[in-house]
């Protein structure tokens, strides 16, 4: 597979600028060949490799530099630090409006772009019906951009991206700005442009548009490379950091000394044999064990509770020994232990914090809370919380085409 | 199939192409509003002549300084459209890059081009409309030589090699020093005055003559009235001093683009 887009140790810095003579300090310094003076970075250390026929896409937080990343790539931004390799020619989407010229009709603007990316008058001239008709806003495109609706001017973006086939179709979240048909429209061309060996790199906040059309995802965070994979586990890592964050997870960190003091608190907890934190991903389907040792300072019997959440904290499931009539059994030290196991987890891919509550022999007062985070893996489309046995009727096998 | 280009040429001819783009759309929107559309641009020029034959032929009867001259109207024409073309395209495109700035952070292209277009545009307008003068001249016998029409082109060349070269450097430093757009009119008119354009440099007092060989305009204007005009041809030194402006402009302006185009978009 050949290399389309190659980046190395790529950066972007804007210079601090805040008084008057730095403009001065900075042009004698560029002049001369130095460093600008004081800089803020906002992408660092980027190392990127789109091989043709890939689909990538860039998702992370407002501000995180992914569409710094795509300007560096496109080469309207010049970079700061390495370098970017492109062999081939780059259709870009990258702002509303970008290069359109408010004064000039629908028609003007769309010479300038072709003439911008590099077409003669003639191939120009061969490709305007094609154009006018994917665009599909009627006698405006006689009339000056200006007088456009937001949503006119990413359909002309567009059919003019469309119409010139590139080799490297790199969009930006501007799409989100057309009618729900045109979002169609685009969407079924990006596939058709995928399946006959096109190359795409997305931008989108929309996780259900990245998923059905790019293959591997790239996270960005804080303008730094926080996960780059396939697709499903890089989305489902940017989704579970974004339930965490909106939970405000991180804040309370366990007083193991005054847990000692309790009547009953966790001594280990056990996910699937492993005691760390953090544990490894689990396939969707597979089996989980909870084992919980609880140290009981009367000698007392505990009731343990396990729960299981989403990483936005939305409970799933939670149960109580006493619940189904057992008890956890003493261990020869004088601790309690007892094993939780399900054996095909229902959850769907996404994080999952896994609790343990010591809770008094009446079932009454909880004393510890212990957690883990679980991340379940894999490449289900489907969506909610867990799967519900299901069977379709009526139902015919499907056939799979993609130009309906 | 295109001819093989070495990728140096294939990006100069982009450019070009790109430029000359540029300036025609600009062009063509300066003339949209008005109703003679196009045809402003040659009938502007005829009207200023009109006026300037009016002005110094009857009002002030402009004596032209020296004998062998063929009237002070052709004389002040000759030079005075060079030097509109000239003017203009560098004050224009001084702006330029400053004026597209919308386009520098979302558009990849050339930056170059943002500067050549409107230097393109300026001198296609007052080219177009020097060419006029010149042939009206030469119709009612103002003394135009013929010949002079082919000898001049290599003078109007080098001074839009001047003018670009210029465009380039002012440009590329008003992005980060802005004082420069604002203070160019003043001294670009005084660039003329100090120039022979209203005048020739024999009604200069003896011991100021020399000194004109010191700006690069005064080879240009010289040589455009030794050519079309038959009057005196410029010394050596005046020649000497157009060729080495230029050749100062061009690699300066060359370099300090190169330097600073990359850091446009950081401090617009």
């Amino acid at each position: 597979m050949s290399v389309l887009v190659q980046a190395r140790g790529l950066g972007k810095s804007y210079p601090r600028v805040f008084r008057r003579s730095d403009r001065l300090r900075a042009l004698v310094n560029l002049l001369a060949g130095r460093a600008s003076g004081e800089v803020t970075p906002v992408l660092q250390d980027i190392d990127l490799k789109v091989a043709r026929g890939q689909s990538l896409g860039l998702i992370g937080d407002n501000g995180a530099g992914k569409s710094t990343l795509l300007k560096l790539l496109t080469g309207v931004l010049t970079p700061t630090h390495g370098r970017v390799e492109v062999n081939g020619r780059i259709g870009a989407l990258l702002e509303l409006g970008a290069g359109f010229h408010p004064e000039y009709s629908g028609r003007d603007n769309i010479a300038m772009s072709a003439t911008l990316q590099g077409f003669s008058a003639d191939e120009l001239a061969a490709r305007l019906d094609d154009i006018v008709a994917f665009a599909d806003i009627g006698h405006y495109i006689d009339e000056p951009v200006k007088h456009y609706s937001s949503g006119m001017v990413v359909r002309l973006g567009f059919a003019i991206v469309a119409a010139t086939r590139p080799d490297l179709l790199i969009t930006d979240e501007v799409l989100a700005v057309g009618d729900e048909s045109f979002q169609k429209k685009c969407i079924r061309w990006m596939e058709d442009y995928l399946d006959q060996g096109g190359t795409l790199i997305l931008v989108s906040h929309s996780m259900y548009h990245i998923q059905k059309l790019c293959r591997q995802a790239l996270w960005l965070r804080q303008g730094r490379m926080q996960a780059c994979g396939d697709v499903f586990e890089v989305t489902q890592a940017y989704l579970a950091y974004h339930e965490r964050k909106s939970a405000g997870e991180d804040s309370r960190a366990r007083d193991l000394d005054a847990v000692r003091g309790l009547e009953f608190h966790v001594r280990t907890m056990r996910v699937n044999g492993e005691e760390a934190e953090t544990l490894p991903a689990l396939e969707q389907g597979a089996a989980l064990t909870v084992e919980a040792t609880i140290a009981s300072r009367d000698g007392r019997v505990p009731v343990v509770n396990i729960g299981i959440a989403r990483g936005d904290g939305t409970p799933v499931y939670g149960v109580s020994s006493d619940m189904d009539g057992v008890q956890p059994a003493p261990l020869p030290d004088g601790d309690y232990r007892i094993v939780l196991h399900f054996a095909e987890l229902p959850l769907l891919p996404a994080s999952y914090t896994i609790r343990v509550h010591p809770l008094d022999s009446e079932g009454m007062r909880l004393f510890d809370t212990v957690e883990r985070t679980l991340t379940v893996r894999g490449r289900s489309p489907e969506s909610g919380l867990v799967r519900l046995a299901h069977v379709w009727e009526h139902a015919a096998p499907l056939s799979r085409s993609r130009s309906e | 199939m295109s001819p093989t280009l070495s990728p140096r040429t294939a990006r100069i001819a982009s450019v070009f192409g790109l430029a000359l783009q540029l300036a025609r759309r600009d062009l063509r929107n300066r003339y949209l509003g008005s109703f003679s559309g196009g045809a402003w641009a040659l009938v502007q020029p005829l009207v200023q002549l009109a006026v300037y034959s009016f002005v110094f032929g009857y009002i002030f009867r402009q004596r032209l300084p020296g004998a062998d001259a063929p009237g002070y109207v052709p004389f002040l024409v000759v030079v005075l459209w060079p030097w509109t073309a000239f003017a203009e395209a560098v004050s224009r495109a001084t702006t330029a890059i400053q004026d597209n700035a919308s386009l520098i952070g979302k558009v990849a292209l050339p930056r170059s081009a943002l500067v050549l277009a409107p230097v393109l545009a300026a001198f296609a307008v007052h080219g177009v409309g020097y060419l006029g003068l010149l042939l009206v001249l030469l119709v009612v016998g103002a003394g135009i030589a013929p010949a002079g029409l082919a000898a001049m082109l290599p003078a109007l060349a080098l001074l839009f090699l001047f003018a670009l070269g210029l465009a380039l450097l002012l440009s590329a430093l008003q992005v980060f020093v802005r004082d420069i757009a604002p203070a160019l009119p003043q001294l670009l008119m005084l660039w003329m005055f100090l120039s022979p354009v209203f005048y020739g440099r024999n009604v200069m007092p003896e011991a100021a003559r020399p000194w004109f060989d010191l700006n690069p305009m005064t080879g240009f204007a010289e040589y455009l009235r030794f050519m079309l005009l038959g009057m005196p041809a410029p010394g050596w030194p005046a020649l000497a001093c157009s060729f080495a402006g230029v050749a100062l402009a061009v690699l300066a302006g060359g370099f300090a683009f190169r330097r600073l185009q990359r850091h446009f978009e950081d401090f617009l």
